[in-house]
């Protein structure tokens, strides 16, 4: 049970040069894989193929296998896909279908266009909404929401397919703090509650560092770096591949390097 | 009829029915604007639609022209909403068939080419001023000349012969302008495809403006009317004619519109809608190797 | 995903809401018959009886549902091209001979006010006919009783989105303008620099809309879009007994009509 790239490689339709380099990945139920990189290193690439948007939707070439719990992503039509697998981009606003009245319809578009019956629909609904933490929002206008608010609801309207993995392209990158506050505790609260094994891509090192349990880290298509967050995040070759370190590993080294003792306590002060 | 099923799934993939209401609205709020703002005798209401006839296909083409007045017509509120234009949706369908058509045929493929095209940008422009001269040379000799030539009658010669000047000058025109732009062959087509459209959407228009407007459309173009009938002309005629002075020049307009959009779009944006093999141009990247994934086609809904 | 039990308030009334208040409450598709069956009657009902006796449905109805002001504002609305039509056959109806007066080279004449009036009876009754179902009817309730009766889901999101885009696409273009403006765009002025303020007024928003595209179209189908098979309707439009009678007359009167007419019965 598990979302495994296996030598994967994929070139965009009408592209020479190729998106991913042969990628080996395992994305686990209940765990949270955090993915970094300097722009261009195929993040969000990796992501249209994990979820299998790529080559399905997209088109393009792919070389390897991309398996969600055994079946090949290649193998299933896009609805199928989507209820194995979330996936979410950066721009909220483009994630609303723009045809509903409520965020309450708008969480319901999913389960709707799977023609469930309308007491399944509902309790879906709910539950989606409780676990993304905006109950309070079913009855406001989609299009009159916060940029936090509005990431929230595009994540809720995809739990609400059930699928047993989430993948995040860059959630919080055109969101403020407070924002960025909501949607990460969001999903803590999902990778806990859920079981659901979560692939988020980030430049907010911060952000991975606390709720990431494994980092891999890319360049050009390939993997660069990978193993377990703490590790990861402090290695120092992130700086070289274009990823910034979290505040709390630059303050270590930014205080060593100036002769000061380094004391867990310190540490565990700062976090 | 498996066939049939087949070919209109084809043209409603879901990135199809995405680009539909963009297109529509596109369509909607310029065409509101150019009536109530830019007040050029002009519609400019069409982009949308031979946008997306040329991307997807005629039955998306015509679909999104259909809604497009449906909307623009039922659903919006005043003062964008105009009850009154919702009749030529029917027009609005023919110039989304024809798109789509054209979007067959490549007509809209850009053809830059290299150093080499600016000679042939030349040598188009030339060929296309010598083609219509010799039409004109060949049915405007003589009135008797222009009545067996082309069977309408000889009355109409001097009028039919100043629209002919006109439109061909105005397409001489708007090619012209588009090669010194982008250097770009494919305007020829492109912009021949819209003056087409034109007359074909002149002669669905006609019969639908007499029997609904009393020969009227409410815009701009009515001083034209008005200039026709009082030479004389019968109702169904002044607004026939009027009809194949605008319709042309809005519709070489707006493709000229459509085709530098199309060619300012990425191939990879472009190769992913049903015409797109058709209407992705020469462009300095490599071509794909096969075998390649093509995008998922629409699915049963 | 295992799902934790919790309780579950159901469907919320702000989904489930029906339209109420005299013509509101009919049934979107049973307005859309009677609409028909107005505009109909308006062009092929001979001569005046069309058009005012549907004038007179569509204002009875409007004063009772108390949208006489929205109803006032759409026929405003068609005053430019009133204008043109009394305009242009007052003073130009081909082949007319009966003038009014004579105004120096300009003659009205009696069958071109007649046919002029006729005409603007015509479109007004039409247009009002239409606007008055709009007037009525929310864009939601609509579609959602197309989608009872059949209609698939691409369509309804086609023309829901469209619907929604609008006003969102003016502000753009009314941004983009008045940033043009400022730059020394000419709104008035000759022809040619008008023509010229096309392309730079266009581009930025086809171009705005066209760069979501991609994006839409991949969280459509992370929504399951293109799943197989009817849609679940949450909330669907009430269609009583007396909605479908209504509906089935309307119907009805409308073939009736065109029979008539289609064999020379109604002149």
């Amino acid at each position: 049970m598990a979302i495994e790239l296996s030598g994967v490689s994929y070139r965009y339709a009408g592209s020479s040069s190729a998106a991913l380099v042969s990628i080996d990945l395992r994305l686990e139920p209940g765990r949270v894989v955090g993915l970094a990189g300097a722009n261009e290193s195929g993040k969000s690439t990796l992501c249209l193929v994990v979820a299998g948007l790529a080559p399905g939707v997209i088109g393009g070439r792919l070389e390897g296998s991309v398996r969600v719990d055994g079946d090949e992503t290649t193998a299933m039509r896009p609805h199928e896909l989507a209820q194995r697998c979330g996936l979410l981009f950066q721009n909220a606003a483009t994630q609303l279908s723009n045809t509903t009245a409520t965020v309450f319809e708008e969480v319901a578009f999913g389960p709707c266009n799977l023609g469930l019956p309308v007491a399944e629909v509902v309790s879906r609904v709910w539950w989606a909404l409780r676990t993304a933490g905006i109950e309070a929002l079913a009855p406001r206008d989609p299009a009159r929401l916060s940029g936090g608010q509005a990431q929230l609801v595009a994540l809720a309207s995809v739990l609400a397919l059930r699928p047993g993995y989430l993948v995040l392209d860059e959630p919080t990158s055109e969101l403020d703090p407070a924002g960025t506050r909501l949607v990460a505790e969001a999903l803590a609260r999902i990778a806990r509650e859920t079981g659901a094994g979560i692939l988020v891509v980030e430049h907010k090192t911060d952000v991975l560092a606390q709720m990431a349990d494994e980092v891999v880290v890319l360049e050009r298509g390939a993997v660069a770096l990978s193993g377990p967050a703490a590790a990861t995040l402090a290695d120092p070759r992130l700086v070289g591949l274009g990823v910034e370190p979290p505040a709390a590993v630059r303050l270590e080294r930014a205080v060593r390097a100036s002769g000061i003792e380094w004391s867990a306590a310190l540490a565990e002060a700062i976090e | 009829m498996g066939l049939l099923t087949r070919w209109v799934r084809r043209q409603f993939t879901t990135r199809v029915i995405v680009l539909m209401p963009v297109a529509i609205a596109i369509n909607i709020v310029l065409g509101a604007a150019v009536q109530q703002g830019l007040k050029l005798p002009i519609y400019l209401d069409s982009i949308g639609t031979i946008l997306v006839g040329v991307l997807a296909g005629p039955l998306a083409g015509a679909l999104t022209g259909f809604l497009s007045n449906l909307i623009w017509g039922y659903l919006l509120p005043s003062p964008i909403g105009s009850t009154t234009i919702a009749p030529f949706a029917i027009t609005a369908a023919v110039i989304g068939l024809l798109a789509g058509l054209w979007g067959q045929l490549g007509l809209f493929r850009p053809r830059r080419g290299g150093r080499g095209s600016i000679a042939a940008a030349a040598i188009a422009v030339v060929l296309v001023g010598a083609l219509a001269l010799y039409t004109y040379a060949r049915a405007y000799a003589s009135p008797e000349q222009f009545q067996s030539n082309t069977g309408i009658d000889a009355s109409q010669f001097d009028q039919s012969r100043i629209f002919f000047l006109i439109v061909m000058v105005a397409y001489v025109i708007l090619v012209a302008v588009a090669l010194y732009l982008r250097r770009d062959v494919g305007a020829v087509l492109a912009i021949g495809a819209g003056l087409v459209t034109g007359i074909v959407a002149a002669i669905v228009s006609a019969p639908i403006a007499a029997v609904v407007y009393g020969g009227v459309t409410g815009g701009g173009t009515d001083a034209i009317v008005a200039a026709f009938r009082a030479g004389g002309d019968g109702l169904y005629q002044a607004t026939l004619k009027q009809g194949l002075l605008s319709d042309p020049m809005d519709k070489m307009v707006t493709s000229f519109v459509v085709f530098f959009i199309i060619g300012s779009l990425s191939r990879r944006f472009v190769s992913r809608f049903p015409n797109g093999e058709k209407t992705v141009g020469d462009s300095p990247e490599v071509a794909p190797e096969a075998p390649e994934v093509s995008p998922q086609g629409a699915t049963e809904s | 995903m295992p799902v934790a039990a919790a309780a579950d308030p159901g469907l919320p009334d702000y989904v489930a809401r029906q339209p109420r208040g005299f013509y509101r409450s009919v049934n979107p598709g049973t307005k859309l018959a009677v609409a028909a069956l107005e505009v109909v009657a308006a062009f092929l009902l001979p001569g005046w009886v069309g058009p005012l006796l549907v004038l007179a449905i569509v204002f009875a109805t409007a004063a009772a549902a108390r949208r006489l002001r929205g109803l006032a504002t759409i026929a405003l609305a068609t005053s430019p091209i009133v204008g043109s039509i009394l305009l242009i056959n007052l003073f130009l109806l081909p082949g007319a001979s009966d003038p009014i007066a004579r105004l120096g080279p300009l003659a009205p004449t009696w069958s071109g006010l007649w046919f002029g009036l006729q005409t603007v009876a015509r479109l007004i009754s039409f247009s009002l006919a239409i606007g008055l179902v709009y007037l009525t009817t929310a864009v939601d309730d609509l579609l959602a009783d197309l989608a009872r009766r059949g209609l698939g889901r691409r369509a309804i999101f086609v023309v829901g989105a469209a619907v929604q885009m609008v006003p969102g696409t003016i502000e753009r273009a009314a941004e983009i303008v008045d940033a043009q403006r400022s730059r020394g765009m000419d709104t008035e002025g000759r022809i040619w620099r008008r023509a010229r303020g096309v392309l730079p007024m266009a581009a930025p928003i086809v171009f705005g809309a066209l760069t979501e595209v991609e994006e839409r179209t991949m969280a459509l189908e992370a929504r399951a879009f293109s799943a197989p098979g009817r849609q679940t309707l949450l909330r669907v439009p009430a269609d009583g007994p007396a909605d479908r009678v209504l509906r089935w007359a309307a119907i009805l009167a409308l073939v009736a009509i065109v029979a008539l007419r289609a064999t020379g019965r109604l002149g």
